[in-house]
């Protein structure tokens, strides 16, 4: 049994590491994200209901439609807690009396592994298939209908829009290099059903992920990042994102030196659940978009 | 001597509101009763023979004069599509099979108003709906101040609600 949905949405943080982190990334997405915290602010914000009675029927509906494992709500929640990986925990816990002050990285380069660039490529296409079967799960399209998922993306703004560029800069741009999709391409297409199955990011997410056998899931995850490579050039280009612009961003509360991106990609990894963070404001807004159009 | 008793003492207190605060009942929620009565075995959300969403999307009013559509969710008993001009979220357009949840039938025998034919209601500050074939519907949601009861009713106008009836 999961959670209530309105505690998690309550308990959604306003500060800290990953809120810092993604109010980094404003630079490439301006505007998009405000950190919509609270249910009850969420349904007024989401549906610019503001009577009491109404805000309630909308909020026990969608409370109802969450409860509802047939609705596929909880396995998205699911997909976006696994993916974000069981360090972050770890991570936040041994960074967590420096919030307030610049963290300085050099300070604990000991405790910060860079993951290989095999297993950086495994998180990177992996959160991407993620983000496409919960997009599927959440909205309802067939569960691995690409192009509907390619179709959305276009129109993708707020914390979801916000999600993909942490993906595309965190797990793309910092730890892979500017280069990222054609390492992470070639990365994907070389590599053995096995390699995958060793890999515990791409473990945590299976059950949910199409193909079959892991032989399958490769071919899908292949396929999955082979069809958003365009959305995902144009992003960079677009918004011209850098790793170092990134970094330079990123230097407002954590210090770096910019030889050491590597080890910046092992301590976002480590010290943020930015993928569960922006889920959950994803999740809560769809429940509740359906929830109003259905009272 | 007295060092170690006051080590002891602030250990014991740090124990102590530890405890406090970790059982310190949870706040009541206006939502408890909804999260109750939606966790006892057995309880859905979606009625079992309700209408697929995919069978509804066939009667959205079609996009076109710079007005975009967007097909955004599509459950069962329920689909909805954004209404979109010039990049802006303009409103919200859905379908829902009130199978599921009587009471959303049951407001439109307060009806006073039709529209192309069928009771139609205003429901809080945003929404305006009809009722179609005394089980589907068809709701449009405003998303921006410019969007309002008026262009609603067009809206709702420009579904085929007499293709909807039939579904049934």
């Amino acid at each position: 049994m999961s959670k209530p949905i309105f505690e998690i949405v309550d308990q959604l943080p306003t500060g800290g590491i990953t809120i810092m982190a993604l109010r980094a990334l404003d630079f490439a997405v301006p505007g998009q994200w405000n950190n919509l915290v609270g249910f009850k602010n969420t349904i007024r914000t989401v549906t610019g209901e503001t009577d009491e009675a109404m805000i309630q029927q909308i909020g026990d509906r969608a409370v109802f439609l969450f409860n509802d494992k047939s609705q596929g709500y909880q396995r998205a929640l699911w997909l976006y807690e696994t993916v974000d990986t069981a360090d972050a925990a770890l991570g936040a816990a041994a960074f967590a009396n420096k919030v307030g002050e610049k963290i300085p990285l050099f300070g604990f380069l000991d405790k910060l592994t860079p993951k290989p660039e095999q297993a950086q490529t495994i998180d990177l296409t992996v959160k991407l298939v993620v983000e496409l079967v919960a997009f599927c799960q959440i909205n309802g399209i067939p569960g691995d209908s690409i192009g509907d998922f390619l179709a959305a993306l276009g129109d993708y703004g707020g914390e979801s829009l916000m999600r993909m560029a942490a993906l595309v800069c965190f797990d793309g741009l910092i730890p892979l290099g500017p280069d990222f999709i054609n390492k992470a391409l070639n990365g994907i297409s070389s590599m053995t059903p096995k390699e995958l199955e060793q890999n515990s990011t791409f473990n945590g997410v299976k059950s949910l992920i199409p193909g079959g056998n892991s032989a399958g899931q490769l071919s899908f995850i292949n396929q999955s990042f082979d069809a958003t490579k365009g959305w995902m050039s144009d992003f960079v280009s677009y918004r011209n994102l850098t790793p170092e612009k990134v970094v330079s961003n990123l230097q407002n509360f954590v210090e770096i030196s910019k030889d050491k991106l590597d080890y910046l990609g092992a301590f976002l990894d480590m010290s943020t659940n930015y993928y569960t963070h922006t889920g959950v404001q994803t999740l809560a807004r769809r429940l509740i978009e359906r929830a109003v159009a259905e009272i | 001597m007295v060092q170690r008793g006051r080590q002891i003492l602030v250990s014991l207190v740090l124990v102590v509101l530890l405890l406090v605060t970790s059982c310190a009942p949870k706040p009541p929620s206006q939502f408890d009763q909804a999260q109750q009565l939606s966790s006892q075995p057995g309880a859905i959300a979606v009625a079992k023979n309700a209408t697929q969403g995919s069978e509804f999307n066939a009667f959205f009013p079609k996009p076109g004069n710079g007005y975009e559509r967007l097909y955004t969710q599509e459950k069962k008993g329920f689909a909805e599509a954004k209404l979109k001009k010039d990049g802006k979220d303009l409103a919200m357009l859905a379908i829902s099979d009130t199978s599921s949840i009587p009471s959303a039938a049951q407001k439109f025998q307060q009806s006073t108003q039709k529209i192309g034919g069928y009771p139609a209601v205003e429901i809080g500050s945003t929404q305006t709906a009809v009722l179609v074939g005394d089980r589907y519907q068809v709701k449009v949601l405003s998303r921006d101040p410019a969007f309002g009861p008026a262009e609603r009713s067009n809206w709702i106008a420009k579904f085929d609600l007499n293709g909807l009836a039939k579904l049934n």
